[in-house]
């Protein structure tokens, strides 16, 4: 099973993406289920409209829901919501909802998600809001849950992929913005049942992705702990 | 065929052995990259006239296909300005280099020099491209407002704002005449935006090829592939602005 672990819906500035287009690249790829989450307005301030936008479409997308953490109570219950309606995983953007991943104000939000068994993705790569290693610290403080590292800090925070991840056993790589080398560099460091492929899609492409596999000589089990397996096992897919 | 605007060509980078430079030239070749813009890495940190040196030896053993980019350090003031006239005196130096983050100084701290060497490159008709997109030292800001400071020299945005500055990249390139955008970083679902709010003409292509896996020239190929412009655009991305920002026409190589 091909799953792609990070996919947006909605719009954002200059990206947009609707759940229809989403299936047709997804058929044009071979991609048999996405993890899809809001971006833009239905991101940081109204979530409700987000998460039913990525709740809405059945089997072949999965919902990784957000909430504003400062929206405090309503958040928790509108996460309760996602969680009755099918949601895996709860995606955050500490960047764009304007909080520090360490700061006390995310910790009811995150411990609701843990309740759950849900994985967390954090957007990670944008300086100090969405540091790397500030998103490393939430997962040291927690080690029996599933932390991913959306975006796998890129641009330039390559130089602390591998490290980081050979110390920190609960944080998974979500590959949708990096150059295919940085993935490897983490993956001959851990092994490969951490890494999740995701697509970046809109903003990253299947078609530059799945080019960049090929240019690697990496053994079936690899690609398919990568493209798939990891994904099953974590966000709990059958 | 493609004009790579945004390469490395060095022995080491932190004690790190780099590609050789015959593995360099055949990735060109492999992937159809007639010429290559060379920048040094090393030379960020420092000796900047040695690096400048060998940067001119590998293009004198490959006129047409490497153009040296001269890198100096503009923490030394008016040194700094002679050195930089000494490379661009040697014609195979086609355009200016700087790094801020690595060279560890933001422009408006030496702005006076800054003011000065860009002077001297619009004087030789040469483009200078600096990284941006990092804080503190090469935001896409930083880098813009060296645009502004001298209107006759031709400033690129090495990374068209790489990640978290794509839309401040695309408005200031669109606003400003003498800024540009190489293409080294941003995804595919980005380099269409670029286009419409920069115009494409403003826009060339980057790979950073020989600063780390060779897989970084067929990836960048791919996003600007994938973008979704017309082929017309994208053989302008891939070459003919290139010719222009280089000046080819009047100075072939
Ligand atoms: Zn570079």
């Amino acid at each position: 099973m091909l799953i792609d672990s990070h996919a947006m819906l909605g719009k954002e500035n200059h990206h947009s993406l609707e759940e229809r287009e989403l299936i047709r690249r997804m058929d044009l790829h071979k991609v048999d289920k996405a993890i899809v989450r809001p971006m833009g307005s239905e991101l940081i301030v109204e979530n409700k409209l987000g998460n039913n936008r990525v709740l809405a479409n059945g089997s072949r997308l999965l919902a990784l829901v957000s909430v504003n953490p400062w929206f405090g109570d309503s958040a928790l219950d509108e996460l309760k919501r996602c969680y009755d309606s099918g949601a895996v995983g709860l995606f955050l953007h500490p960047a764009r909802q304007g909080f520090f991943p360490v700061e006390p104000i995310a910790i009811p939000v995150l411990e609701l998600a843990f309740s759950f068994r849900w994985p967390v993705m954090f957007h990670t790569g944008t300086y100090i809001y969405s540091d790397l290693l500030a998103v490393g610290e939430v997962a040291r403080a927690y080690p029996d849950q599933l932390i991913i590292a959306g975006f796998g800090g890129y641009a330039d925070m390559w130089f602390e992929l591998p490290d980081l991840f050979d110390e920190v056993e609960n944080l998974y790589l979500d590959t949708s913005l990096l150059f295919s080398h940085n993935v490897i560099s983490v993956i001959s460091k851990i092994g490969s049942s951490r890494i999740l492929f995701g697509s970046g899609e809109p903003r990253n492409n299947y078609a530059v992705h799945f080019e960049a596999l090929k240019r690697h000589s990496l053994s079936k089990e690899t690609i398919s702990a990568i493209m798939g397996d990891n994904a099953k096992r974590i966000f709990n897919i059958k | 065929m493609i004009i790579d605007f945004h390469t490395h060509l060095d022995e080491s980078w932190i004690g790190n052995k780099l590609m050789p430079e015959q593995t360099f030239l055949d990735l060109m070749n492999r992937y159809e990259v007639e010429v290559a813009c060379i920048f040094t890495l090393e030379g960020f940190y420092g000796n900047c006239s040695m690096h400048n040196d060998n940067l001119a030896e590998r293009a004198r053993r490959n006129p047409q296909r490497l153009v040296p980019f001269a890198t100096v350090n503009p923490k030394l003031g008016d040194q700094a300005v002679n050195e930089l006239e000494r490379c661009l005196a040697n014609p195979l130096f086609r355009g200016v280099k700087f790094h801020t983050w690595l060279q560890a100084i933001a422009p408006s701290m030496v702005k006076e020099t800054m003011i000065k060497l860009l002077k001297c490159a619009a004087k030789h008709n040469v483009p200078v491209i600096f990284h941006d997109g990092t804080p503190p030292y090469a935001t896409t800001f930083q880098i813009a407002a060296l645009a502004r400071w001298v209107p006759a020299a031709k400033i690129i945005l090495g990374h068209s704002g790489l990640s978290d500055y794509i839309v401040a990249a695309g408005q200031l390139a669109g606003e400003l005449d003498n800024l540009y955008l190489c293409l080294t970083g941003p995804k595919s679902g980005e380099i269409k935006f670029l286009a419409d709010t920069a115009g494409v003409d403003k826009m060339v292509f980057g790979s950073d090829l020989g600063f780390s896996d060779w897989r970084m020239l067929p990836e960048c190929i791919d996003y600007v592939l994938q973008s979704g412009l017309h082929p017309q655009s994208i053989s302008k991305i891939f070459y003919s602005n290139a010719v222009d920002l280089l000046d080819l026409k009047r100075r072939p190589l």
